[in-house]
């Protein structure tokens, strides 16, 4: 065993000596590298993620103001028909009703024209047969002069 | 029994004194199996494996620290390659182990030993590296000494990234399945096959530590033996390709390494039946 030793250079206080080496390596690399590098890693990865969740729900709204905008405009379409089509009706409605109110006001102003012609004529004949009975009264009060 | 042993020893000092020196002067060929020793510092010999490790270590904190510090959301191309990696290697981690909790935990574990192990082999022929030393007079005569040397061809290393493997995987299969459960899979007194194949089980846990610490120093150390024979008969251009080649078995052995970690852990962490 010693022999082997000496042959291969063993010794144990370079052996503790490369032990402890690596030990130290180990703590600087972990400390220099592996713990910042890793970290990084970490860290992008973590902004990376959020940038896609971000992204997603951006599309996401994006869809979702989409599908606002075309809801708005249909019923807005709706509405403006609706409201078109029911104006409409009422104006037929209303043109209807004033052309009916017309006629009805011709009629009766008709009427009462008629009336008043015939009042009129009533009280023409009436005036005239008073005046017929005037001037009867009269000529028979000249002819009773005269005799 | 005293003569043979100490015969033993004799010849054994023998083959040691020629992989220290290692100079066979005929050939010129450098081969050692054991790091060479530059100096001493409080006790501790300073070997130019060390001296390499140390630069090899200090390369990847300077990275790990301009890394880290100029992170972006937005990433440069260094930042990119870098956290393509590490979430690759977590990514996978995750697949395997089948919990990302606990690869989140492990990972840092499984990443330095790859890095590690990848740079080192990769820096393995950076001009300098062997060939940058001094020359000793010895009683063997002129000896030289390079201050660095390929950090996965010291034993002393590659045993201790394999005793600190060793030792994750147990903590962890402990840490997971609770002390008994962990230790039924190693001790079954269900039946005598269950008991035998526990102990086999037991004796493979611990020869992992062999073959982790014993396959990347004697694939690399294997390379570099390879490469200077090669430039000691033909110096230009044929080394050139066999270079390429071990740059890839480092660093297939250092994806090695980090992969039966992992897999191993996977087999901890997995309940007995």
């Amino acid at each position: 065993m010693e022999e082997i030793a000496r042959v291969f250079g063993l010794n144990w206080k370079l052996f503790l000596v490369q032990t402890v080496n690596f030990s130290v390596l180990l703590l600087v690399l972990w400390y220099f590298l592996y713990r910042p590098v890793l970290q990084m890693i970490d860290e992008r990865r973590q902004k990376i993620e959020k940038g896609v969740k971000s992204a997603e729900k951006a599309e996401k709204r994006l869809d979702e103001i989409e599908n606002e905008r075309e809801g708005v405009l249909k019923k807005a379409t709706t509405e403006a028909g609706e409201i078109l089509s029911t104006s409409k009706d009422r104006a037929q409605e209303k043109a209807s009703e004033i052309v009916s109110e017309a006629e009805n006001r011709a009629d009766s102003l008709v009427d009462s024209a008629q009336q008043r012609a015939e009042e009129m004529k009533d009280r023409a004949l009436r005036e005239s047969k008073e005046e017929i009975g005037k001037a009867a009264i009269l000529a028979a009060e000249q002819i009773l002069r005269k005799k | 029994m005293e003569n043979s042993n100490s015969a033993i020893e004799n010849a054994a000092d023998v083959t040691y004194a020629a992989q220290e020196t290692a100079t066979y002067a005929d050939s010129g060929i450098h081969i050692a199996l054991a790091a060479e020793q530059v100096g001493v510092f409080f006790g501790v010999p300073i070997t130019n494996t060390l001296i390499t490790s140390w630069i090899i270590m200090l390369l990847l904190a300077i990275i790990a620290f301009f890394v880290g510090r100029n992170l972006r959301v937005i990433p440069g191309r260094i930042q990119t390659f870098f956290e393509e990696m590490l979430s690759f290697m977590l990514g996978y981690m995750g697949e395997v182990l089948e919990d990302t909790k606990l690869a989140r935990k492990l990972f840092p574990l499984i990443a330095t030993l790859f890095l590690f192990i990848a740079l080192s082999n990769l820096l393995e022929f950076t001009p300098g590296i062997g060939s940058l030393g001094f020359v000793e007079s010895t009683r063997d005569g002129e000896v030289f000494t390079s201050v660095l040397r390929s950090v996965n061809t010291d034993l002393n290393v590659t045993l201790a990234l394999a005793v600190i493997a060793f030792l994750s995987i147990e903590i962890v299969g402990v840490a997971t399945l609770g002390t008994l459960t962990y230790a039924s899979k190693f001790f079954n007194f269900k039946s005598v096959l269950g008991f035998l194949v526990g102990i086999i089980e037991l004796f493979s846990e611990f020869a992992r530590l062999i073959s982790f610490s014993f396959r990347l120093f004697g694939n690399i150390l294997a390379g570099e033996v390879l490469i200077v024979v090669i430039a000691s008969f033909v110096p230009l251009f044929l080394p050139v390709p066999m270079m390429l080649f071990e740059v890839f078995v480092g660093l297939i052995q250092a994806a090695i390494f980090a992969l039966l970690t992992l897999f191993f852990v996977k087999i901890a962490i997995t309940k007995p039946h």
